[in-house]
């Protein structure tokens, strides 16, 4: 047997003290398209970085945290959360939007502080925390419902919802071409790829779409990350009932369960599995925006994607699990499109949209918060008169425009239907620039209630 | 239809020259503190009083004004009668005592509105958490300011508020704003001087060769920590306006006769060898000390304008272990 060098054993040694004495903890941020996620997580790295505006979270206003850092990730093969890069589009010479992140990236960021307990202290007088942020895509977590789907059901409801408006116009060319074939003749890879290829076209018009329609399966479709193209990703839903060998229909399912190997269960495995805690982004101010029917198809695909939080119930998911994450935040993004009165509404309405999935999670033991949030506040909240009545609406620069406006986006009513019948258009959420000289503030990016989403979800590693 | 029909406005752009920021107002009202006057003085439920008492005390007091008055009168009378200079001094004495008689009542009637308002603010504190609503805090935090605003050593906490507060925070999150930014560091400090003084009378009581005379220590140390947590919340009470603390105060120094005796049955129980009485010399201490640390804390949670929440309440945990070890570091 041959005996490792004594160094090498020392270094393990180490390796493992270094672990015990510097906790990781892994912070999951995920949210359908368009909920923030890239600027939220930009945000909470440069108000860490900086932790001048952090008021509500305790170990800052306590005057125990020190200093953060970024470091280099743990995981060599995920692709990095390019902070850099989004920070200089928000605070650059001219401020813009950061582009959407497509598939998974991943940051570690370093704190220093002081313990609070005094046993602690003895201890160990300075402790750091490493932060690892995984930040993917909203659409992924759809794709875990398929794991419990064959082939067969899947498509039945999928066809089902594609001829239902609003989808049923977008669908149109894909469902034509399903009409002219038979899914019981022998497979051929070229009538593979145009199904698919229609499928996907399909997917992308509801992703553009103006109603926001946030139910897309599967996720990988439209967010291929670094499988384009693999023949994994040719497949789309067949009609009828199962056909025999050989057949497209059984080509198309063999790669349906392919994709549910090989990519859903690995990323879940590999990524989601390690989660320690978890915050989902949702934009209802979109989807009030939107209309009902972008309402309704919103809550469809948080339902779904909130499956993989709910534990117990589905056997698997404790296989994958195990129910380690321990603390789930539901955060409505952008409240700053709104006055800040309405902050309260907005949680309530949040409330109500995730109300089941946040009383199994409890029922499991993990704990749930809701917030209303806004990564980057762009807008102030202003009183102007209308018509003899005090108005409080929204100040700032609407993307597209040089000029300030003032706007009265609607209220959001406090316990009534968020969509009264008699209202033709009851909302309108403009989207603002980012406001100019964000670079100068040495305080970090001003922000709504990011610190209070800290506090939840790392304020007991922090103490 | 309903109310919320009549009174709906469809979403809309406005006129960016006419509309009044929100939150400029609401952090200059804090900055300058110009809001604090107009925070209702809360009247809570007056206890019910014995009419006959106060008529008593009212007739008894006017009669002995007018005496005072009477004898007064005279006494100049007779010393101008005597000779000017006498007469002179004498007017002098009276005015000086009327003059710092009239202070003295200003400053008690002052003293009984700082501590009053500090319980308005308390009230409206608890009602601002409870609602959640936006737009009212600024009157809140105007007053709190108001109150620390001559302080040098809560500058930077000012500031800090300041800083902090922005048009999204709603009502309750200023409220714990304040309480996390201004109020934190008087708690530490507070609970620093009841430790100290716990200390102090235990020390003294285990020490002092008198019961007399470690009563007189409890008593004056324990005045002298509740005028100093007041003084450091900004009540500054006066004599008037400690008689509540007192009360209080008096109420736990009668249930330290008590530990007292029991104590006293335990050790005769025991044999009263030298070692019982040392160490009953030293339960004494910790008790006493304990004592003073529950006047403390007491007084902080009467002297403080927000209420203590769940996880800020100071815990007499930490004072009691303090103590328990001091009958080591004493022997």
């Amino acid at each position: 047997m041959r005996i490792p060098p004594l160094n090498s054993v020392l270094d393990g040694v180490v390796d493992a003290g270094a672990r015990l004495l510097e906790p990781n903890v892994r912070l999951g941020v995920t949210g359908l398209r368009r909920a923030g996620k890239t600027v939220f997580v930009s945000t909470l790295v440069d108000n860490l970085l900086k932790a001048g505006r952090l008021p509500f979270l305790d170990v800052v206003s306590s005057g125990r945290f020190q200093a953060s850092r970024l470091r280099p990730q743990p995981d060599p093969d995920v692709p990095r959360f390019d902070v850099e890069g989004h920070l200089a589009a928000l605070t650059g010479p001219d401020p813009h939007w950061p582009e959407p992140t497509r598939g998974i990236g991943q940051l570690r960021l370093a704190l220093r502080y002081r313990p609070g307990s005094s046993l602690k202290r003895a201890v160990q007088p300075v402790a750091t925390l490493n932060l690892d942020i995984v930040d993917y895509p909203g659409e992924w977590l759809l794709d875990l419902p398929l794991l419990r789907q064959s082939f067969a059901e899947w498509s039945a409801l999928t066809l089902d919802l594609a001829a239902r408006p609003p989808r049923d116009e977008l669908s149109q060319s894909w469902r034509g071409w399903l009409a002219t074939i038979d899914p019981a003749t022998p497979a051929e890879e070229d009538s593979a790829r145009r199904g698919a290829a229609l499928y996907t076209d399909y997917l992308h018009a509801c992703r553009r779409a103006d109603t926001l329609l946030s139910l897309i399966q599967p996720g990988r479709f439209v967010e291929p990350g670094d499988m384009k193209d693999a023949p994994l990703l040719t497949f789309c839903p067949l009609p009828g009932a199962t056909r025999g060998r050989g057949s497209l229909w059984a080509l198309m399912e063999e790669r349906y369960e392919a994709y549910k190997t090989n990519v859903v269960r690995r990323f879940f495995s590999e990524h989601f599995a390690r989660l320690d805690r978890q915050i989902v982004l949702i934009d209802v101010l979109g989807a009030l925006n939107a209309g009902p029917s972008g309402m309704a198809d919103m809550k469809r695909a948080l339902e779904l994607s909130l499956e993989p939080f709910r534990h117990g119930g589905a056997g698997w998911f404790d296989w994958l699990f195990g129910g380690k994450i321990d603390r789930v935040l539901f955060a409505a993004t952008k409240a700053d499109h709104i006055a800040a009165h309405q902050h309260a509404q907005l949680r309530t309405l949040l409330d109500r949209l995730v109300a089941d999935a946040r009383s199994s999670i409890r029922f499991e033991g993990a704990a749930v918060e809701t917030m209303a949030i806004a990564a980057l506040k762009c807008t102030d909240s202003v009183t102007t008169e209308h018509e003899g009545r005090q108005l409080r609406c929204v100040r700032g620069v609407p993307v597209g425009r040089d000029r300030p406006t003032v706007l009265f986006p609607g209220e959001i009513p406090e316990d009534a239907d968020a969509f009264p019948s008699e209202r033709e258009r009851p909302y309108n959420f403009l989207s603002f620039r980012p406001p100019a000289d964000l670079g100068r503030d040495p305080r970090g990016l001003p922000h709504i209630r990011v610190d209070q989403a800290l506090q939840f979800l790392l304020g007991d590693y922090l103490e | 239809m309903n109310e919320r029909t009549s009174h709906w406005v469809p979403p809309m752009e406005l006129d960016p020259a006419r509309a009044a920021p929100v939150p400029v107002a609401e952090e200059e009202a804090i900055i300058a503190g110009r809001a604090a006057e107009l925070l209702p003085v809360a009247d809570g439920p007056a206890p019910p009083r014995r009419r006959i008492g106060r008529w008593l005390i009212g007739a008894v007091a006017a009669l002995v004004l007018v005496a005072l008055g009477f004898d007064t009168a005279d006494l100049l009378g007779r010393a101008f009668a005597t000779s000017l200079a006498l007469g002179i001094l004498v007017a002098l004495l009276v005015a000086m005592a009327g003059v710092a008689a009239v202070a003295l009542l200003v400053g008690e009637l002052l003293s009984l509105r700082r501590l009053r308002r500090i319980e308005a603010l308390r009230v409206e504190a608890e009602r601002l958490t409870i609602d959640s609503r936006q737009g009212e805090a600024e009157r809140f935090a105007g007053s709190l300011v108001a109150l620390y605003a001559a302080r040098p050593d809560l500058e930077m906490a000012l500031a800090g508020v300041r800083d902090h507060v922005t048009d999204a925070h709603d009502d309750g999150e200023i409220v714990r704003l304040l309480d996390r930014e201004v109020l934190a560091p008087l708690d530490r400090a507070a609970y620093q001087r009841v430790l100290r003084a716990a200390r102090d009378t235990a020390v003294a009581t285990a020490l002092s060769p008198a019961a007399v005379l470690d009563l007189a220590v409890v008593l004056w140390r324990n005045l002298k920590l509740v005028r100093e947590i007041a003084a450091l919340y900004g009540a500054r009470p006066g004599y008037v306006g400690s008689l509540r603390l007192l009360r209080r105060m008096l109420a736990n120094i009668a249930v330290a006769g008590v530990a007292e005796s029991a104590h006293h049955v335990a050790v005769e129980a025991l044999g009263g060898s030298l070692a019982a009485a040392v160490s009953t010399r030293m339960g004494q201490g910790v008790i006493n000390g304990l004592l003073t640390a529950r006047v403390g804390i007491t007084a902080m949670h009467l002297c403080r304008p927000i209420a203590f929440g769940p996880d800020n309440r100071p815990s007499l945990n930490r004072i009691r272990k303090e103590l328990l070890s001091l009958p080591k570091q004493v022997l």
